[in-house]
């Protein structure tokens, strides 16, 4: 060795594995047997617990199957599937925030058949729900995907995308006009009986009158939020930090706004939310639920920490633990105003 | 390739450069399962309202038998910032090794390390299994000024191992040739004698290089840098555009075969 050690380290095993850190026990949290009954039922099918992931963020779970085993989660969402490959948005993508990031990926994906071929055997393997996100140009694209999904018997449900805010067409135009989101919902209704989330944008004047045209229409569940739209610049350079200038804004910075719009929805709808939007620990996932949410999604945070998710469910079963709650379902809309 | 996140303790954080920093991080499981050319996705847990991703770092030093993970990174925001005020014995949370690292063909006979400024760390590991596996090994090493030329001796330990030559330059002349890293790589290039080029710096400085190794035949690698999210695969956050497609930067580089980059 060439260089000096000011310390030396030589098998001190002062480094350890988060799971030994934090003394997680050999039966996972939420399968003990004083663990609370963490099952929920979101839009006609039954998650073991009400933790997923926000599309996205997660890949199909195989990118974080290293740092946990995904198959605790209640549900793995996928990355956006669309008709045909998609290439995404030029580079750079992302930008730091504030308490958050700012992303304009595009929905990049190489399209529902390679999805079939590469994801489908891996998705096979995990002992959980399978939540496919939808994406489209049209409402033809969006059909199309489902009508090629409902051939694969491991999909258990759909979370159809009308709210990215980066992309040209489709996307999010028709998650901001309350005619069109229903389009696309009674469209993808007609193919598909499987459980059906339609996922809203939060930049809308009045999310519940889009939130009540997507359940008249045949929705299943409602997911919110996805991102919100944002802007971040480099002074020096006088330029747009994001190639395509503007992206969505993700992380704890939005979750004042995610709960406010998940309470606002629940109070006009009768379908259960998927609920999403800056959630970092258990107790956040918690405030969802109280807002009205049925499930939560877990998003950016898997990017600081890639043990997120399944942290925020460790913290949830030791919420209802510490709270005396039984059934978790009990705290969906138990907000007391 | 597995990735693991270890929480380690800091063994030693000191500035070897002006604004440059060597930090050595005990991470066991990394540093056994290190290989040149990969990275180490850092978490400094400080207030989320100004670092709120990860930072990566190129591994600069890691072996089985030390235990711990080097890097070694200049202080250009308030990450990095933070980071360099960490002490020894305080905990920093990794994620590691992560990516493709350097690829060099196995029988390389004489390679070309070209570094300019920060991007010497990324190519430490990479000249020390070349001199190691027999090959000779020469190095152009680029800094804007005398003050910031950082990770020398150890890029010149494994080069002097092999019989080879380190060529030092400077943007103001302080130290070593007055002028940009190219101007001595280029030479060196042109002349014939390599097989094998291996670049890490700023991308104007990578793209010389690589056309001048295309232009004269040389299998060249070049490790890219992009603004990283998620770093392990799932945000195409990072993305890289090759004749194949567009690429992700964490997991199919940072380390890729210049030939197949749209430069």
């Amino acid at each position: 060795m060439e260089k000096p050690r000011t310390n030396n380290a030589s098998h001190v095993p002062n480094s350890k594995k988060r799971a030994e850190l934090d003394g997680v026990a050999c039966v996972p949290s939420e399968l003990a047997d004083d663990a609370p009954d963490m099952s929920v039922v979101l839009g006609g099918f039954t998650m073991k617990n009400p933790v997923t992931v926000a599309s996205g963020t997660f890949g199909c779970g195989q990118e974080y199957a290293d740092f946990f085993d995904v198959s605790r989660l209640g549900a793995i969402t996928t990355k956006g599937v669309s008709s045909e490959a998609w290439q995404g948005n030029d580079s750079p993508r992302i930008a730091e925030t504030a308490s958050g990031m700012l992303n304009s990926i595009g929905l990049q994906n190489p399209g529902v058949e390679a999805f079939c071929q590469e994801q489908i055997p891996w998705l096979d393997t995990l002992d959980t729900s399978v939540i496919v996100n939808v994406s489209g140009h049209s409402i033809h694209d969006y059909v199309h995907v489902i009508e090629r999904l409902e051939d694969e018997p491991r999909v258990d449900a759909y979370e159809v995308n009308i709210s990215c805010p980066n992309v040209d067409a489709g996307g999010m135009t028709f998650g901001v006009d309350a005619k069109a989101a229903a389009q696309v919902t009674a469209a993808v209704r007609a193919a598909t009986q499987r459980p059906l989330l339609i996922k809203l944008t939060p930049n809308v004047t009045d999310i519940t009158v889009i939130a009540r045209a997507v359940a008249e229409a045949g929705a299943d569940g409602i997911s919110l939020i996805n991102t919100l739209l944002g802007m971040a610049i480099d002074a020096k350079a006088r330029r747009p930090k994001l190639a395509r200038v503007v992206g969505g804004l993700s992380g704890p910075a939005i979750k004042p706004v995610a709960l406010r719009m998940v309470w606002e929805v629940h109070n006009v709808v009768d379908i259960p939310i998927l609920g999403m939007g800056g959630i970092q620990c258990g107790l956040d996932a918690i405030e969802f639920m109280l807002a009205g949410a049925s499930a939560v999604a877990v998003g950016a945070a898997s990017f600081v920490d890639p043990c997120a998710s399944v942290r925020v469910l460790e913290e949830m079963v030791a919420f209802c633990k510490e709270q005396g709650i039984t059934r978790v379902r009990d705290l969906t809309g138990a907000l007391e105003v | 390739m597995t990735k693991m996140q270890e929480y380690g303790h800091i063994v030693f954080n000191k500035q070897i450069a002006e604004g440059i920093y060597w930090m050595s991080v005990n991470a066991p499981d990394i540093a056994a399962a290190a290989n040149p050319g990969q990275f180490v996705h850092m978490c400094v847990h400080g207030k989320p309202s100004v670092q709120f991703l990860r930072m990566p770092f190129c591994i600069y030093d890691a072996s089985a038998d030390m235990n711990a993970v080097d890097i070694c990174y200049q202080v250009v925001g308030e990450g990095t910032e933070q980071l360099s005020k960490l002490v020894p014995g305080e905990f920093v949370d990794i994620i590691g090794p992560i990516g493709n690292g350097w690829n060099p063909p196995e029988n390389t006979q004489h390679a070309l390390l070209v570094c300019g400024g920060v991007g010497a760390p990324a190519l430490n590991l990479l000249g020390r299994a070349l001199a190691i596996g027999g090959a000779k090994v020469d190095a152009v090493m680029g800094a804007q000024t005398a003050s910031k030329l950082a990770c020398q001796e150890h890029i010149e330990c494994s080069v002097a191992k092999s019989g080879g030559t380190v060529h030092i330059t400077t943007d103001d002349g302080s130290a070593g040739v007055h002028g940009f890293v190219t101007q001595v790589s280029d030479e060196l290039i042109a002349s014939g004698a390599y097989d094998y080029v291996a670049v890490c710096g700023p991308l104007p400085m990578e793209r010389n290089v690589v056309k001048a190794a295309f232009e004269h035949d040389v299998f060249c690698e070049v490790s890219m840098e992009k603004l990283m999210a998620c770093g392990v695969g799932a945000c195409l956050g990072c993305t890289v555009e090759t004749k194949a497609g567009r690429k992700r930067c964490c997991v199919d580089g940072p380390v890729f075969d210049a030939a197949e980059v749209i430069w």
